[in-house]
């Protein structure tokens, strides 16, 4: 494989995707999904998050704590006793007008740093912030402190609960999920893109010029993935900045980007070795999509309102599923690396059997190529 | 001496066997064509005139047999084949949505080129004018000229055109015919393939028959045609009838010794209006030899 000859095909094909109007269609969708989307959630999200914060060294972990909230309204304490007074002394309160309060000592990092375990003070409003949120609140500031000193901060965080914390609701949920729905719809993309620009090839005659000039028939393949690859992460990209997609563990939410994104584009390489006219992709593509949208579809919330088994077994049986609850997990942060280890085996699995079948079309392929 | 004339073959085909299951589509086919020397390849519909021409640029492997083009091995030196030899194909394989200038900037990638020789091929085919423009919009004519032009852009030693006038009107096949006339004057070496007897008998210097897989025939066209042609001679005659003057057609055989003493004892008398030769066609001479209408 020459990488000159795989850019040149890439080059050719970024500029000829988006002159595709069918092709930018399906580019633009994810965008629009993502607006569509982020509008939904902030009407079920509703009124702002209040959060009375003490921080007279402006530590960054403000920011942290404001992160872990989808529309936060921030309140800056003059003084401790000020959040101990809206929670009541040790969270005795039973009401409080904010959601959570917290407490940053003057010298926290430099004291983190030195090992004094300085102590963060957390007030939480079991009526506004939920299991799932406290959760990820939690993960945050432990995150936050490995940040300043790896690998175990002595940090220590006393937390102070008014009210019993309320079970997970869809609002409490539901960026998360919209967030992981369009990333989903949005790896999605590669079961189009890459099949068309193969298919397009070999509709067109023009695969017979590209093997009659100096490039080789892998170098084509490399650079329709590339190109793929490169819309894909750019339209993830884009969707992460529109829906403030960046909260739970990040680590954890780009891997699994990654192994789906090689999914779908071993996907989109076995549907373009396997058919040659666009029709035929295109009702095949049509298909795929339901294996996408309806098991990413409970994952999450709505999952939980599922009460049939039988049900769930099915839709549990679609790979796909476990792309979409590994995105989701990662992005709330609230499930055991086990269960996460587990998603990600099953879609490599199946990742890797499709880039064997891909394989052994692509060497068929290659083989009758020049007589397309 | 022998060396010199080896050296000026620029395609050299050996006894080239190639099937597809049970079909042969080329059988034991040897040629030789000279550098600047345009070559026809002529036979009806699946003949194997383009399978010739995908086994000569290395598409595909012979069975048997051999070949060197512009003195590479087509099945050992295939990388180095496509950098010396241009391909135009029978479709129109170009990249629709995008302009003429962006089909050939792609194939200036493919090829390593600096983009400069893109003003140098499209002034070549008459086109700057038109490069903008989506290919989409261009007639059969204008996408034929930038085929052309995109095989010519990395300065072939030999073009490959695979029936280069197919679909065309007879003005843009003349256009084409010109161009390619003018790229041989240049020292580029051209194999065509073409059903169109007219424009082989016009263009090329040497022809081939092939039918089946098998040349049938290899030479100039007015060679074969005086060695296939009928030695006929068509007269028009003065005729003096009822006080009038009128003109006759008469048909002789230049073999027949009674037709040749008719016509000295007309010319002496001067009565031969126009004489000519009844030279066959191309693509009777085609019929003669395989057997087979061209179409």
């Amino acid at each position: 494989m020459h990488l000159r000859s795989i850019l040149a095909i890439a080059r050719k094909d970024l500029i000829d995707i988006v002159q595709n109007k069918a092709t930018l269609v399906g580019l633009l969708l994810p965008i629009f999904m993502a607006v569509l989307f982020s509008f939904i959630n902030s009407i079920i999200g509703g009124s702002p998050t209040r959060l009375l914060i003490y921080n007279p060294g402006q530590s960054p972990i403000e920011q942290v704590v404001s992160a872990a909230f989808s529309t936060p309204a921030i309140t800056h304490a003059a003084s401790p006793s000020d959040v101990e007074t809206a929670f009541g002394p040790d969270g005795a309160h039973k009401q409080s007008d904010y959601a959570l309060g917290l407490i940053v000592p003057p010298t926290f990092e430099s004291d983190l740093r030195a090992g004094r375990h300085p102590q963060l003070q957390l007030f939480i409003n079991g009526d506004s912030i939920g299991t799932t949120q406290r959760a990820l609140l939690a993960q945050a500031l432990t995150d936050y402190g490995r940040q300043v000193v790896n690998p175990e901060p002595p940090l220590a965080i006393v937390t102070s609960t008014i009210n019993p914390p309320q079970p997970n609701t869809f609002a409490e949920n539901s960026k998360a999920f919209f967030v992981m729905y369009v990333l989903v719809m949005t790896i999605m993309n590669a079961t189009g893109i890459v099949p068309g620009l193969i298919i397009e090839e070999k509709e067109k005659k023009t695969l017979r010029m590209l093997l009659a000039s100096p490039i080789s028939f892998s170098d084509i393949i490399a650079g329709k993935l590339l190109v793929s690859l490169t819309y894909q992460a750019l339209l993830l990209l884009l969707v992460f900045l529109i829906m403030q997609g960046f909260t739970g563990n990040l680590l954890w939410l780009l891997l699994f980007l990654l192994m789906g994104a090689c999914l779908t584009n071993a996907i989109g390489l076995l549907i373009g070795c396997l058919f040659n006219t666009i029709s035929a992709s295109g009702a095949v593509g049509g298909i795929l999509v339901f294996f996408f949208i309806v098991p990413a579809l409970f994952v999450g919330p709505l999952g939980q309102f599922i009460q049939n088994q039988s049900f769930m077994t099915i839709i549990k049986a679609i790979p796909v599923y476990y792309l979409a609850e590994g995105i989701y997990n990662a992005l709330t942060s609230q499930t055991p690396a086990a269960t996460m280890l587990t998603d990600l085996a099953v879609i490599a699995g199946t990742t890797l059997l499709l880039f064997v079948l891909a394989a052994w079309s692509l060497r068929h392929q290659a083989a009758v190529a020049s007589s397309i | 001496m022998e060396h010199q004339s080896e050296s000026e073959l620029m395609i050299e085909a050996h006894q080239l066997r190639r099937t597809f299951g049970q079909r042969q589509a080329v059988a034991d086919l040897s040629l030789s064509v000279r550098r600047g020397e345009i070559f026809g390849l002529l036979g009806p519909n699946g003949a194997g005139k383009t399978t010739t021409i995908r086994l000569l640029t290395g598409q595909i492997i012979p069975d048997s047999g051999w070949a060197r083009v512009a003195g590479c091995d087509v099945a050992r030196e295939r990388q180095r084949l496509k950098q010396r030899i241009g391909v135009v194909f029978e479709e129109q394989n170009l990249y629709e949505r995008l302009s003429a200038r962006a089909n050939l900037r792609f194939s200036c990638w493919l090829y390593n080129l600096p983009e400069k020789r893109i003003d140098e091929v499209l002034t070549l085919v008459d086109l700057r004018d038109r490069a903008r423009e989506p290919v989409g919009k261009f007639s059969q004519g204008l996408k034929q000229r930038l085929l052309i032009a995109r095989a010519l852009l990395h300065r072939p030693a030999v073009l490959f055109l695979d029936e280069p006038s197919r679909g065309l009107d007879p003005i843009s096949a003349h256009t084409i015919r010109q161009i390619v006339q003018r790229l041989s004057e240049a020292g580029t070496t051209i194999l065509l393939t073409t059903h169109l007897m007219e424009e082989a008998d016009q263009l090329c210097q040497r022809v081939a028959f092939i039918v089946n897989g098998r040349l049938v025939a290899n030479d100039a066209p007015r060679l074969l045609k005086l060695q296939h042609g009928k030695r006929l001679l068509q007269v028009t005659l003065e005729e003096q009838q009822d006080h009038s003057q009128g003109l006759r057609d008469i048909t002789l055989k230049l073999d027949d010794a009674d037709d040749q003493q008719r016509l000295t004892r007309w010319l002496s008398e001067g009565r031969v209006r126009s004489l000519h030769t009844q030279e066959a066609s191309l693509e009777e001479v085609f019929f003669h030899v395989a057997g087979v209408p061209l179409s």
